[in-house]
């Protein structure tokens, strides 16, 4: 039997194709930071007092570059300006930054659409690590971090990894593995934190407001102290969008293709949770930056690793320092709420989209 | 190309692969036959190095495959897996770009000799009317084609595949078979492919290895491997067989 | 994160159903009253070395370089030592220095309001914080610069504040202490577990706004006022008293030694109360056995009716039930840590022994 090899299309699409999605993403990140620079501008300039433009301008160049703009203001106004809103304002960048690089990280990983920064059960334990901190009777800062935000970022870890310790034990495949673990420590930590809470007394409206998320408390030594985690981190991760990329059919195609698929792993989940950790410490528990924000890259320019990873970085970014804005606008609501507000329309809207049937 | 000599995978006391001893020259085209659980797909993860034997070597061009990286067992063998999972919404030139990932350059990604590849093994495999498409939204045979077009991308010199045919109607399965002979002949690639269907198999391939319960049972050409004796012993059927003037170069 | 218990301590604290609010009242009415009120009793719950006259503060006042002035008495007269600058441990043991009189205050308690406001001094507050039932009504206008569950540090900052009053466990947010204390301003936290604290919070009030004087005046009023009271009820018998703070998921009472306890008995009865310093929930059980001859509702004001008191399964069975002694209180009276606390202990008297004869107390006159 011989088939007839009749005409075939022209390969021309398919560098087409690879051009546009190049132009997209430069497109999109052009679009991205100019949205990032009007966002924190507005950022800076608004709060609960009224301070004039030209006056928050010219605080901040003066702080910045040591220019006199020619203009006087008084000294609360360069309180108000230098050291609470610009910190907060690059405080959501920074958090943002982390929160969709990690989901978009454990997305790749997991190679679950649904999974975010908090699947591994990060999110319960940097909870009850904060919970913990609340009833201790210790009071020690180190770099504008208190306890609880130490804490916080210690359990964020240590559920991370206990999970992938758990989830090497036993016969299922590694991925699942992590995911069913992930699920069950996270509960188990969960029943913790509720016991927690419950011996808290008075304390608990502090552990709420820090589960709620926020950056009241953002300061220059606490972004001195995060800043280097997420900036190391992402760009560790960066470097990796390879393996991100092999991973994508599985883990016996990621090896065929030459990924050394133990190794990637144990290094993206490690990066992924220490971002996560860092990210959770100074802000508490934010959702849907993780989870939407790769989505809607990815809609945009392709699952390639080498776009997505840098776009979700300024997405992520872009999409907190909104929120955070509108959660001040909007009477000081949490900013988890914002993001929520955004995420879960977002959300629904690409499950919609999404076809049935993942299988190949 | 392919060397294993006394190759023996045991997993829980009962042995997957028992004294398997085998060569495969580059430039051949081999196909692998024999019933469920013979071990077929066994033996090609052992020359892939993603199962280890408990006794025997294993040589991928004259090197101990222990001896050497992911990376450059890439580089030397493609494969086509019979299934894989799409996650995330991709689209078929993007899914065929991953054969080029064990070129690429780590920081800088794909290169205009990358796309031309990809480009070029989406024409060969004939699947140029796909492109643009979800991958996930394909027939099964459509994606079983945009697979192999991936490992073409690849560049290997051996190309393993396991059951390629399984979803693909009868002029797709022989369009298939067409490609693995043009890529053997033109490209001097070395083809390993397990299939389950003998007389596919009987065609276009002028060597069979026939495994039953984790043995080699038979080696060789087709008309000799295919006896009524061996099929019987180890298909458990009573073969009747006709011979067609055309065979396998 | 499922946990009942965690409900029942949540529906304590934070969230009462709507159905208890009478029609007039605004809605978050009855939720930040009881919550205030019960921030209050955990807060005089949870005072760690639970006596009850315990309090941390020692006021110190460093001398100038001129004069030398010695520990302060109960009433020093008034001029007789620069009260500046000055330096002073507020309730939690941080040390504060003041350096002049204070011109600009904020306040974060509805307590510390008031009590400036009797010091003459309600138009140095430039910042409160929100608060539903405000005293004096000149309180209302100035500008909130605090919710029930946030710190606008920003308009704090803007203020340029010479002193700020906090709230101590937990009612002001610690983190947002922390935070105006980091960008230089002077915070005084104060946290009155007892009546003694009480006390020693004016005085410290008034030392930080130099009108020492003033306060020790004040507190030797108040402290007449309830010796006047305690003389009324001297002889009475002390009935067991259950001061019930909410009931509509678990029953919110006085914990023991707490500061609700030591005002049921400075009015002459002998408080039930839950059995633990640091709980604040009693059981039914508990009650039942303890058998209290009054109950005081304390959410009276939000509709709780005796009736409905009475139809609570196995209530029936106490004392308090079968007499019919189940009352209204103003609990807003009553548990204010500030100026107006003899009026609190004044009512409870009166409500705890409708049939004695309470003098009426004077109203303590703002000073000038």
């Amino acid at each position: 039997m011989t088939t007839n090899s009749g005409a075939l299309a022209p390969a021309r699409p398919s560098v087409a194709w690879v051009g546009r999605a190049r132009r997209r993403s430069i497109l999109l990140a052009g679009s991205g930071v100019l949205v990032l620079v009007v966002v924190a501008c507005v950022g800076v300039a608004m709060g609960s007092v009224a301070i004039a433009p030209l006056d928050t301008l010219a605080i901040v160049t003066h702080r910045l570059f040591g220019l006199d703009l020619g203009r006087t203001w008084s000294a609360s106004a360069e309180t108000i300006v230098w050291d609470l809103r610009v910190p907060r304002v690059l405080t959501s960048l920074v958090v943002g930054t982390a929160l969709a690089v990690a989901g978009a990280t454990f997305q790749g990983l997991l190679r679950n659409p649904l999974a975010d920064p908090y699947v591994l059960g990060t999110a319960s334990g940097a909870a009850l690590g904060a919970a913990i901190a609340v009833l201790l009777p210790i009071r020690m800062v180190v770099l504008g971090f208190g306890l609880l935000q130490g804490l916080a970022f210690v359990g964020a870890l240590a559920s991370i990894y206990t999970v992938y310790r758990l989830s090497r034990i036993g016969g299922l495949s590694p991925l699942t593995s992590l995911l069913l673990t992930g699920y069950a420590v996270g509960s188990l930590l969960a029943a913790g934190l509720a016991t927690a809470m419950y011996l808290s007394g008075a304390a608990l409206r502090q552990i709420f407001s820090y589960l709620m998320g926020g950056f009241d408390a953002a300061s220059w030594p606490q972004l001195a102290g995060t800043l280097p985690l997420v900036a190391a981190g992402c760009a560790l991760i960066l470097v990796r969008a390879r393996s991100l990329n092999g991973l994508l059919l599985g883990e016996e195609t990621a090896a065929h293709l030459g990924i050394d698929v133990g190794r990637e792993r144990a290094v993206l989940l490690a990066l992924a949770s220490l971002i996560t950790a860092a990210a959770v410490a100074v802000s508490g528990l934010i959702g849907f930056v993780g989870l939407v924000v790769p989505h809607v890259v990815r809609l945009i320019v392709g699952p390639n690793a080498r776009l997505v990873l840098p776009l979700s970085a300024l997405g992520g970014a872009v999409l907190l320092a909104v929120a955070d804005l509108i959660a001040r606008s909007a009477g000081d609501i949490p900013v988890g709420i914002v993001t929520a507000l955004i995420g879960a329309p977002f959300f629904i809207v690409l499950l919609r989209r999404a076809r049935s049937g993942y299988e190949l | 190309m392919i060397e294993l000599a006394g190759v023996t995978v045991s997993y829980r006391d009962r042995a997957v692969l028992s004294g398997i001893d085998l060569a495969i020259r580059a430039g051949e085209r081999v196909a692998l036959i024999g019933p469920n659980g013979a071990g077929k797909s066994t033996l090609l993860r052992v020359i892939t190095g993603l199962v280890v034997p408990d006794e025997g070597a294993v040589n991928l061009g004259g090197d101990p495959l222990a001896s050497l990286d992911r990376a450059s067992i890439a580089r030397r063998i493609a494969v086509v897996p019979q299934q894989v999972i799409v996650p995330f919404a991709t689209r078929v030139e993007e899914l065929v770009e991953l054969g080029r990932l064990p070129h690429e350059d780590p920081l800088r990604g794909a290169r205009p000799a990358d796309r031309a590849a990809v480009a070029s093994a989406i024409e060969r495999v004939g699947i140029g009317h796909l492109l643009g498409r979800d991958v996930r939204e394909l027939s099964l045979g459509e994606r079983q084609m945009t697979l192999v077009a991936l490992a073409v991308a690849q560049a290997a010199p051996v190309m393993i595949l396991d059951e390629p045919t399984v979803h693909l109607d009868l002029r797709h399965q022989v369009s298939t078979m067409e490609l693995l002979v043009d890529l053997n002949l033109r490209d001097g690639t070395t083809v390993v492919a397990v299939l389950h269907d003998l007389s596919l198999a009987a065609q276009f391939f002028p060597r069979l290895v026939l495994l039953d319960r984790g043995r080699i049972v038979a080696d060789g050409e087709p008309l000799e491997v295919l006896s009524a004796e061996h099929i019987r012993d180890a298909f458990g059927v009573d073969p009747s067989m006709v011979r067609l003037p055309v065979g396998a170069t | 994160m499922n946990a009942s218990p965690l409900r029942r301590f949540l529906g304590g604290f934070h969230v009462f159903p709507s159905r208890h609010l009478p029609r007039s009242a605004p809605p978050g009415l009855r939720l930040t009253t009881l919550s205030i009120a019960l921030l209050t009793v955990l807060a005089a719950c949870t005072n760690g070395s639970g006596s009850l006259a315990s309090s941390a503060v020692t006021p110190t006042v460093a001398a100038s370089s001129t004069t030398a002035t010695s520990a302060p008495s109960p009433s020093p007269s008034p001029s007789s030592a620069p009260a500046f600058p000055a330096t002073l441990t507020d309730d939690e043991g941080t040390a504060v220095s003041i350096s002049s009189e204070p011109r600009t205050i904020v306040s974060l308690t509805p307590a510390t309001t008031e009590t400036l406001f009797a010091l003459g001094l309600g138009d140095r507050i430039k910042g409160k914080g929100q608060d539903v039932f405000l005293y004096p009504p000149q309180a209302k206008t100035i500008p909130d610069v605090a919710t029930f569950d946030s710190v606008d540090v920003e308009k704090i900052v803007a203020l340029t504040p010479d002193v700020v009053f906090a709230g101590g466990n937990f009612f002001t947010p610690p983190d947002s202490i922390a935070r105006l204390r980091d960008l230089g301003l002077k915070v005084v936290v104060l946290y009155a577990p007892s009546v003694d604290a009480v006390y020693k919070d004016i005085q410290l009030i008034g030392q930080v706004t130099g009108r020492l004087a003033q306060a020790n005046a004040m507190v030797d009023r108040i402290g007449a006022e309830f010796d006047k009271v305690r003389a009324a009820v001297a002889g009475l018998p002390t009935p067991r008293v259950f001061y019930e703070l909410d009931a509509t998921g678990a029953i919110y009472g006085p914990a023991d030694k707490s500061f609700l306890a030591e005002m049921i008995q400075l009015a002459g009865g002998t408080p039930i109360t839950t059995g633990a310093t640091d709980k604040y929930d009693i059981s039914v059980e508990r009650l039942i056995e303890q058998d209290p001859e009054v109950i005081l509702l304390a959410d009276g004001p939000f509709g709780v009716t005796a009736a409905q008191v009475v139809a609570r399964p196995g209530w029936k069975v106490m004392t308090a039930v079968k007499d019919g002694d189940i009352r209204p209180i103003d609990d807003q009276t009553v548990t204010r840590p500030g100026p107006r606390l003899y009026l609190g202990l004044a009512l409870l008297a009166k409500t705890i022994h409708p049939e004695a004869t309470i003098p009426s107390a004077q109203p303590i006159p703002p000073v000038p």
